[in-house]
C-alpha cells in the first residue's frame, strides 16, 4: 500500500450529496453538492470527480468507495418500487395487509393504513400447508403453482416474493415455487421468505419480503448505474454500501439483499461516533444529529452501539412515544436504533389557540425554507430564531453562499409569535429555541432513560447542520457535562462510512425451551450460519485470519410476546454453556426491565443469530485529522448574543475551529463551512488531535 | 393566560409534566411481564393536583379516559385528611370508583416540603383477579360476586412500608401471582418514576409555580375544548343502536341510546333512555361511559388537546343509576368492553347527525372474543384466547378501515405462527371475506374470518360476539354492513352457529368466526365506478354484487367499466330510491326486516 491511498465516503440526501476523502495521513477532503434527484448516482459520479481534481488524487489512489443511499427508502416512501407479486398460502392473502392491525394514532377518524405495497390483486395464494414442525400437511400441486406464476407474469410484474406459511421451519414448498419461476421467467428478480428472514411470524416475515422484493430491481440497476459512472472515470475501486446496521456489504450482496440497506442514510453518522470516540476514550455516548427537518439520538454503550431487531421504514417521526407503532412498513432486520422527532432548523414556530408557543412537526425543509433565506418562506422557524438570537451569522449562511435578510426574519418572527405573546422578541426567540430543545430531549430519553440508562452518565456526540448549535442547550437540560463536536459535523453521516466493517447478519427461528435444547441442535443451527457467514466473507475477500463471528441470540421468558438478544457463548455447546446462556439472559432481563424471573420461570430461545465480520488489515482511522482547507470565511471578531433573560445580550467571540487549541471559556461562536457551534458562558472549548471540539459544562 | 405566568415557561413545563406521565407508561410497558399490558397497552398513566384534578394522562388506552379523577376522587376523599409521605393506595372496586375487576389502580401522593402538591397515578389490565374463569373476564356472571377479588380503596403502603397482609390476600386469590405482582410492581415503579421526575420539576419551579401552572395546564386544556366545541353546531342530537343480547336472556336486545345536546362552548352526554342493567357482564360504571363518550367527542376535535380535567369541565356525562351504562351492585361487567365500543358507535352516529360529513358509519362493534380451554394428554391445563376485530365503517370523506384496530381498543393481534408453536390448534384462514362490507359511497371496510382447527382430544370454546341480529348501520344513504357469523366445520357440515355460546369441541372440529361488515357511508350509486372497479378487481366485491349494489357492470376480461351499461344499471336502480336517502340504515333499501337476520 503507498502512502497516497485515499478512501472515499458518499452520502446522498434529499437537499446534498456529501463526500469526503480521508488520506492515510489523515488530510480531509471535503465537498457538498446538490443531490441529483432524478438520477441520484450523477452526484456522487460527479462530485467525487471534482473532488478528486480540486484534491489532486488520481483516480488509482482511490482505494475504495463507500456508500449510503436513500434509494431504497425513497422507493417505499414515494411507492416508486417494482410492480410486486406475492405467492403465499390459500387462507393467507391478506397478511400483508391486515398487518398486526395496531395503528399508531389514538383519537383520529382520518387514519389510513399505509397502502399494502402488493394490491390484492397481486397476491395470489396456493393450496398448501406445512405444519409448524415442518411436516407437510397438504403438498403443493405444481399445476396450481405454475397457473399462479403465469397469472402474476400476465400482470406484467417485475418481481416476485414468495412468502408461506411456517416456511421458517420447512423452506421446501418455497424452494418449489422458486424453480417453477425460475423456470417460467429466468430472468424475473424474485425472493422466497426462508431465505430474506428464515423467522417465525408471518407479517413480519412477509412484509421483509415484500419489501425486499419490491426494491431489488430499483436498487440493482442504480448501483449498477452507479458502478459504471465511478469506473468511467477512471475508479477501479471496490464499491461498498452502508446496512441499516451499521455494517458494510459489496454492492453485488446489496443487488440481492436490499432490504439491509433501507437505512442506510443515519447510519454512518452513528457508526462515525463510535469511531471516534473510542479514539477519545469516550466509551458511552448519546449521538445527537440534527438537521433541516428532524432530529436523530441513538446510544453507544461499552464502545458498542444498540441495534433494534425491527423497525417501520416510513413510520414517521416519533409522536411523544414510540410505544405507538403502526405508521409504516414493517422489516424485521436489525437496524441501529435511532430515535427521531420533527424538530430542525426548519421546523415552524407557531401559536396554538390555547395560546402556546410550539415548534413543529411542520418545516419549512430546504425550500422555501426559514423567512430569512428570502426564497418565500413566510413562516417563522427555528433558524430565524437563531439568527435573532445572534448565535447564526445574520449576513449569510455559512459557507458564504447565501445572503440572509435577517430583518424579514425578525420582521416576522416579532409580528406573529413575539407580539401576539406580548414578548420581548429576543426572549421570544430564546423561548423557541428552549422549546425546540424541549421537544428534542424526548428522542434522548427515547434511547436513555426510557431503557433504564442515564443520560448524565453518557456524553453528547453532536452532528448535523444544527446539532452543534444546540448541543449545549441539550447537554444542560438533561444534566449531562461533555460535549464532542466532531470535524465537519454537517457532513459527518459521509465521514461515518470510512469506518464502518465490512459486516453480514444471519438470524433462524429455532423456538425451544432453551434448557430442554438439545446441544447438538445448537451447534448444528449455529453452524449453518457461521459455514454461510465464511463463504461470503471469503467471497468479500477476505482471509480466514480476519474474520470475526459473533452469536447472539433471542429468548424470553416463556408467555413473553417480546424478545431480548444477547450475545451467546462461543464454541461447542453444552449443558454449562446453555446454562450460561440463560443467565446471560436473565442478565439482560433485569438490566433492561428491572427484575428477573425465578428458576420456576423457563426461558425460550426464538432466533438465532450470527454476525460475520471482516476485520481490515490495517486500522481505518489515522492518528490525527486535518482538513485539507480550512473553510475560508473571515469570521467577525465578535457579535452580540442572547443568552436567556438573566445573563440577556452578551458581547460573543466567533472563532474558527484552530482559535480553540488553547481552550477557551464561552461564551463563544465557532462558524464553521457546515455548522455553527454555539458556547455558552461558562462552558469552556478546546480543539484535540482528531479536530474534534470538546466542550465541557461548568 | 394569568398574568403571573410566562408563556415560555409555561411551555417547558408542560412539555415537562406530560414527558413524566409518558415516562410512566414507558416504564410499566418496559417492567410488565404480562403481554396484555404490553400489546394491548391496557393501561394508563397521569398526574393530578393535590386534590386529585388530573393535570396530565400519559399516552392511554381512550377506555380509561376519565378512568383515574374518578377513581381518585374517593381517594382523596376517604384519606385525605390522613395521607402522609410514603403512602400507597390501591382499588379496583367497581363500585367504589373502580372500572371492573381486572383494572387495578396504584396512587401515590408527592410530597414537597412536607405538603402534598400532587398525585402519581397507574391503572393496569391484571391478567387475572381471581373469580370463576381464568382471566377474570367471563361474560356470563350474573353478579359481581362471582368475578373476583374486589379491592376498596386501600393503603398499600403506609409511609413506606407495604402492608403485607393485604399484599398476601391479593396474592392467594388470583390464579397466577407471579404475574399479578410483577405488573402491581411495574405500576409501583411507574409511581416511583413520577416522584423523582416531579421533585426535579419542584426543585426546578418551585412549588408555588408548580402549583400555578399545574393550575394553568388544566385551564389550557380547558381553553382549547371551549374553543373547539364552540365551533360545533348547537342543538340536541340522538341515537338509537341496540346489543342483540347479554348471552342470558338471549332473546332480549339491549338497547342503547344517547343524547348530545350542545350548547355555545359546553356539550352534556345524556344516556337516558338505555336499557336497565342486565344479568350478563356487561353492565357498565359511569367511569367506563365518561371515557367512551369523551373519547367519541375528542375525535371530532382537534388534535392536541392534552387529557386531563379541563376537558371534562366542558363535557359532562350523566347515565341513570341502575342502567347499563351506570350499573348499582350486584351488578357483573367483567365483559363491559363490548358494551363500551357499542357505545362509542352509539355516540358515533349521535355526532353524525350533528356532523353529516366529519363521522363514519359503524363498525365492526368491536373485539369478539374466542376462549378455547382444556387439559392436554398429561393433564396439564392450557387456556388459548382470541380477540378480533378490525372493521371500520365508510366515512363521508373514505372507504373504511379494514384490518386495523377498533379506535377504542387499539390491539394488537397475534402471529399465526406463533399461535401454532403454542396452542394445540391450527389456523386455517385468516383473511378478507368478499361481498360483506356494507355498500356506500365510501364503503365500509370488508371483515376477516378467522378459522381456528383444533388439535387436542377435547375442549371447551367459547365465544362472545354480537352484531348479529342488529347490523352495523350505515348513514347518509349508505348501507349496513353484514352481520357476524359463527359455523363449525365449514368446509364439511357448515353449520351456524349462535352469537355467543359455550360448547365442547372434538379433534379435527374447525370453528369459523366472520366479523360483521363494516356500514357504508352515502349511496353506493354515487361511488366513484373506478373505486367500484379496483374492489372486483381486488375480489372483495363480485361482479354480481357490483351490479346490484352499486350499479357498476364490470368487464372482467380487460378490466374495465362497461360505462354506457353502467349508466343505465345505475338510472334504473335510482328510480326506486326514496328522495331523501334515509340518514341511517339497518338494512338495505329493497330489504325487508326478515332478511336483515
Amino acid at each position: 500500500m503507498t502512502v497516497e491511498h485515499f478512501r472515499v465516503g458518499a452520502d446522498i440526501g434529499g437537499t446534498f450529496t456529501d463526500l469526503v476523502m480521508l488520506g492515510q495521513d489523515g488530510t480531509l477532503h471535503v465537498r457538498k453538492v446538490p443531490s441529483t434527484v432524478d438520477n441520484y448516482e450523477a452526484a456522487v459520479v460527479d462530485g467525487l470527480a471534482g473532488l478528486r481534481a480540486a484534491a489532486g488524487v488520481p483516480s488509482e489512489q482511490v482505494g475504495e468507495v463507500l456508500h449510503g443511499t436513500t434509494v431504497a427508502s425513497n422507493a417505499i416512501l414515494e411507492h416508486k418500487g417494482a410492480r410486486t407479486g406475492l405467492i403465499t398460502t390459500r387462507g393467507f392473502r391478506d397478511v400483508l395487509e391486515i398487518r398486526n392491525l395496531r395503528m399508531p394514532r389514538l383519537y383520529d377518524l382520518h387514519w389510513e393504513k399505509p397502502s399494502p405495497l402488493v394490491p390484492r390483486y397481486l397476491r395470489l395464494a396456493v393450496d398448501e400447508r406445512i405444519d409448524h414442525q415442518g411436516g407437510v400437511d397438504k403438498p403443493l400441486d405444481p399445476d396450481e403453482v405454475e397457473r399462479v406464476v403465469r397469472r402474476l407474469l400476465d400482470e406484467g410484474v417485475e418481481t416476485i416474493a414468495v412468502c408461506l406459511i411456517n416456511a421458517y421451519v420447512s423452506a421446501d414448498h418455497e424452494r418449489q415455487i422458486e424453480a417453477a419461476i425460475e423456470r417460467l421467467a429466468p430472468e424475473l428478480p424474485r425472493c422466497i421468505s426462508s431465505e430474506v428472514l428464515p423467522e417465525i411470524n408471518e407479517y413480519q416475515r412477509t412484509s421483509t419480503t415484500v419489501i425486499n422484493a419490491y426494491v431489488m430491481p430499483i436498487v440493482a440497476g442504480y448501483l449498477r448505474r452507479l458502478d459504471q459512472g465511478l469506473r468511467a472515470t477512471g475508479l477501479t475501486s471496490p464499491l461498498l454500501l452502508m446496512q441499516s446496521n451499521g455494517g458494510l456489504i459489496s454492492a453485488e450482496v446489496a443487488a440481492r439483499k436490499p432490504v439491509n440497506i433501507i437505512e442506510s442514510g443515519p447510519a454512518g453518522g452513528v457508526v462515525g461516533a463510535q469511531a471516534l470516540a473510542g479514539k477519545l476514550d469516550l466509551p458511552d455516548i448519546i449521538t445527537f444529529d440534527m438537521g433541516g427537518t428532524t432530529a436523530k439520538t441513538s446510544l453507544i454503550e461499552g464502545g458498542q452501539f444498540t441495534r433494534s431487531l425491527d423497525y417501520q421504514v416510513g413510520g414517521g417521526i416519533m409522536v411523544g412515544s414510540r410505544l405507538l407503532t403502526g405508521a409504516g412498513y414493517q422489516l424485521k432486520v436489525p437496524a441501529i436504533d435511532l430515535a427521531e422527532v420533527g424538530a430542525g432548523g426548519g421546523s415552524i414556530v407557531w401559536i396554538d389557540p390555547g395560546g402556546s408557543m410550539r415548534i413543529g412537526p411542520h418545516s419549512a425543509g430546504a425550500r422555501p425554507g426559514p423567512v430569512c433565506y428570502g426564497m418565500g418562506g413566510e413562516e417563522p422557524t427555528v433558524t430565524d430564531a437563531n439568527v435573532i438570537l445572534g448565535y447564526l451569522n445574520p449576513d449569510y449562511l455559512v459557507g458564504g453562499e447565501l445572503p440572509l435578510q435577517a430583518d424579514r426574519g425578525a420582521r416576522v418572527f416579532q409580528d406573529r409569535i413575539a407580539g401576539p405573546l406580548d414578548l420581548e422578541l429576543a426572549r421570544a426567540a430564546h423561548g423557541a429555541h428552549q422549546i425546540a430543545i424541549s421537544n428534542m430531549i424526548r428522542a434522548i430519553r427515547a434511547v436513555s432513560s426510557e431503557r433504564g440508562r442515564d443520560p448524565r452518565e453518557y456524553a453528547l456526540f453532536a452532528f448535523g447542520g444544527n446539532g452543534p448549535l444546540f448541543a449545549a442547550g441539550m447537554a444542560r437540560a438533561l444534566g449531562m457535562r461533555r460535549i464532542v463536536v466532531p470535524p465537519s459535523p454537517g457532513l459527518f453521516s459521509s465521514f461515518g462510512l470510512l469506518y464502518a466493517d465490512v459486516e453480514h447478519h444471519y438470524s433462524r427461528s429455532l423456538k425451544r425451551i432453551l434448557r430442554d435444547c438439545p446441544p447438538a441442535l445448537l451447534n448444528e443451527a449455529w453452524g449453518a450460519l457461521e459455514a454461510e457467514a465464511r463463504s461470503q466473507l471469503a467471497n468479500d475477500g477476505f482471509q480466514p485470519g480476519q474474520l470475526e463471528l459473533r452469536r447472539g441470540a433471542n429468548m424470553h421468558y416463556k408467555g413473553q410476546i417480546f424478545e431480548l438478544s444477547v450475545p451467546a457463548p462461543d464454541g461447542d455447546f453444552d449443558a454449562a454453556k446453555i446454562a450460561e446462556l440463560e443467565e446471560r439472559f436473565g442478565q439482560e432481563h433485569e438490566r433492561t426491565y428491572g427484575h428477573r424471573a425465578g428458576p420456576e420461570e423457563p426461558v425460550e430461545l426464538v432466533n438465532i443469530e450470527l454476525i460475520g465480520r471482516g476485520l481490515p488489515d490495517r486500522p481505518l482511522m489515522p492518528e490525527q485529522l486535518k482538513l485539507a482547507t480550512e473553510a475560508a470565511i473571515a469570521p467577525a471578531a465578535a457579535r452580540r448574543a442572547y443568552f436567556g433573560p438573566e445573563a440577556g445580550w452578551l458581547e460573543t467571540a466567533v472563532v474558527g475551529r484552530a482559535d480553540l487549541d488553547g481552550g477557551r471559556t464561552g461564551p463563544l461562536i465557532v462558524e464553521e463551512y457546515d455548522a455553527t457551534c454555539l458556547v455558552p458562558p461558562g462552558a469552556t472549548a478546546r480543539r484535540d488531535d482528531f479536530g474534534n471540539i470538546l466542550i465541557e459544562l461548568p | 393566560m394569568a398574568d403571573l405566568t410566562d408563556p415560555i415557561e409555561f411551555e417547558l413545563f408542560k412539555n415537562a409534566i406530560f414527558a413524566i406521565a409518558d415516562e410512566m407508561a414507558v416504564t410499566i410497558c418496559r417492567t410488565t411481564y404480562s403481554g396484555v399490558l404490553r400489546d394491548n397497552m391496557d393501561f394508563s398513566t397521569a398526574l393530578a393536583d393535590a386534590d386529585g384534578k388530573m393535570v396530565a394522562q400519559g399516552l392511554t388506552l381512550p377506555g380509561h379516559l376519565g378512568s383515574i379523577p374518578a377513581a381518585l376522587a374517593v381517594v382523596v376523599e376517604r384519606f385525605g385528611a390522613e395521607m402522609g409521605p410514603g403512602d400507597m393506595y390501591i382499588m379496583n372496586d367497581p363500585f367504589d370508583g373502580g372500572m371492573h375487576l381486572p383494572d387495578i389502580f396504584i396512587f401515590q401522593p408527592l410530597y414537597a416540603d412536607g405538603e402534598r402538591i400532587a398525585f402519581a397515578a397507574t391503572i393496569c389490565h391484571h391478567a387475572d383477579v381471581g373469580g370463576r374463569v381464568p382471566g377474570s373476564n367471563a361474560s356470563d356472571s350474573t353478579e359481581i360476586y362471582q368475578e373476583g377479588l374486589r379491592i376498596p380503596p386501600l393503603k398499600l403502603f403506609e409511609g413506606g412500608r407495604r402492608n403485607d397482609t393485604l399484599w398476601s390476600l391479593i396474592e392467594v386469590n388470583v390464579r397466577i401471582p407471579v404475574q399479578v405482582k410483577a405488573d402491581l410492581r411495574a405500576q409501583l415503579a411507574a409511581c416511583h418514576v413520577a416522584e423523582g421526575q416531579f421533585g426535579e420539576l419542584v426543585e426546578r419551579y418551585g412549588v408555588d409555580k408548580v402549583r400555578l401552572y399545574m393550575r394553568e395546564v388544566i385551564d389550557y386544556a380547558e381553553r382549547l375544548t371551549r374553543a373547539a366545541v364552540a365551533e360545533l353546531p348547537d342543538g340536541e342530537f340522538s341515537f338509537e343502536d341496540w346489543i342483540d343480547d347479554d348471552g342470558i336472556d338471549v332473546d332480549r336486545p339491549i338497547r342503547l341510546f344517547v343524547t348530545v345536546r350542545k350548547q355555545g362552548d359546553s356539550m352534556e352526554v345524556d344516556w337516558t333512555g338505555s336499557s336497565p342493567q342486565v344479568k350478563g357482564a356487561i353492565n357498565n360504571t359511569l367511569s367506563f361511559t365518561v371515557a367512551h363518550s369523551v373519547a367519541a367527542i375528542r375525535s371530532v376535535l382537534p388534535p392536541n388537546i392534552p387529557n386531563n380535567e379541563g376537558v371534562f369541565r366542558v363535557i359532562k356525562v350523566i347515565a341513570p343509576p341502575g342502567s347499563i351504562a351506570n350499573m348499582v351492585l350486584p351488578g357483573a361487567c367483567a365483559a363491559r368492553g363490548l358494551t363500551g365500543f357499542r357505545m362509542g358507535d352509539c355516540m358515533f352516529g349521535a355526532l353524525a347527525m350533528m356532523l353529516p360529513d366529519r363521522v363514519g358509519a359503524a363498525s365492526d362493534g368491536g373485539n369478539t372474543g374466542v376462549s378455547i380451554g382444556g387439559y392436554d394428554a398429561e393433564r396439564k391445563p392450557y387456556i388459548y384466547v382470541d380477540f378480533a376485530c378490525g372493521t371500520w365503517g365508510g366515512r363521508p370523506w373514505a372507504d373504511g378501515l379494514q384490518g386495523n384496530a377498533n379506535m377504542f381498543a387499539n390491539m394488537a393481534s397475534q402471529s399465526v405462527e406463533v399461535i401454532e408453536t403454542e396452542q394445540p390448534m391450527q389456523i386455517l384462514s385468516y383473511e378478507f371475506v368478499p361481498d360483506r362490507a356494507g355498500p356506500g359511497r365510501y364503503r365500509g371496510g370488508a371483515p376477516y374470518r378467522r378459522d381456528y382447527r383444533f388439535l387436542e382430544k377435547e375442549a371447551v370454546l367459547q365465544v362472545r360476539s354480537d352484531r348479529r341480529k342488529f347490523r352495523p348501520y350505515g348513514l347518509y344513504g349508505g348501507w349496513p354492513g353484514k352481520p357476524s357469523a359463527n359455523a363449525m366445520n365449514p368446509e364439511g357440515e357448515n353449520r351456524p352457529l349462535a352469537s355467543k355460546l359455550t360448547m365442547t369441541i372434538r379433534q379435527g372440529d374447525v370453528f369459523r368466526h366472520e366479523l360483521a361488515g363494516g356500514g357504508g357511508w352515502g349511496d353506493p350509486l354515487d361511488r366513484d365506478p373506478a373505486a367500484v372497479l379496483a374492489d372486483v378487481r381486488n375480489e372483495l366485491v363480485s361482479p354480481g354484487a357490483a351490479a346490484d349494489d352499486y350499479g357498476v357492470i364490470v368487464d372482467t376480461a380487460d378490466w374495465s367499466v362497461n360505462e354506457a351499461a353502467t349508466a343505465a344499471r345505475r338510472a334504473e336502480l335510482r328510480a326506486d330510491r326514496p328522495a331523501e336517502p334515509l340518514k341511517v340504515a339497518w338494512h338495505e333499501p329493497s330489504a325487508s326486516e326478515q332478511a336483515a337476520d
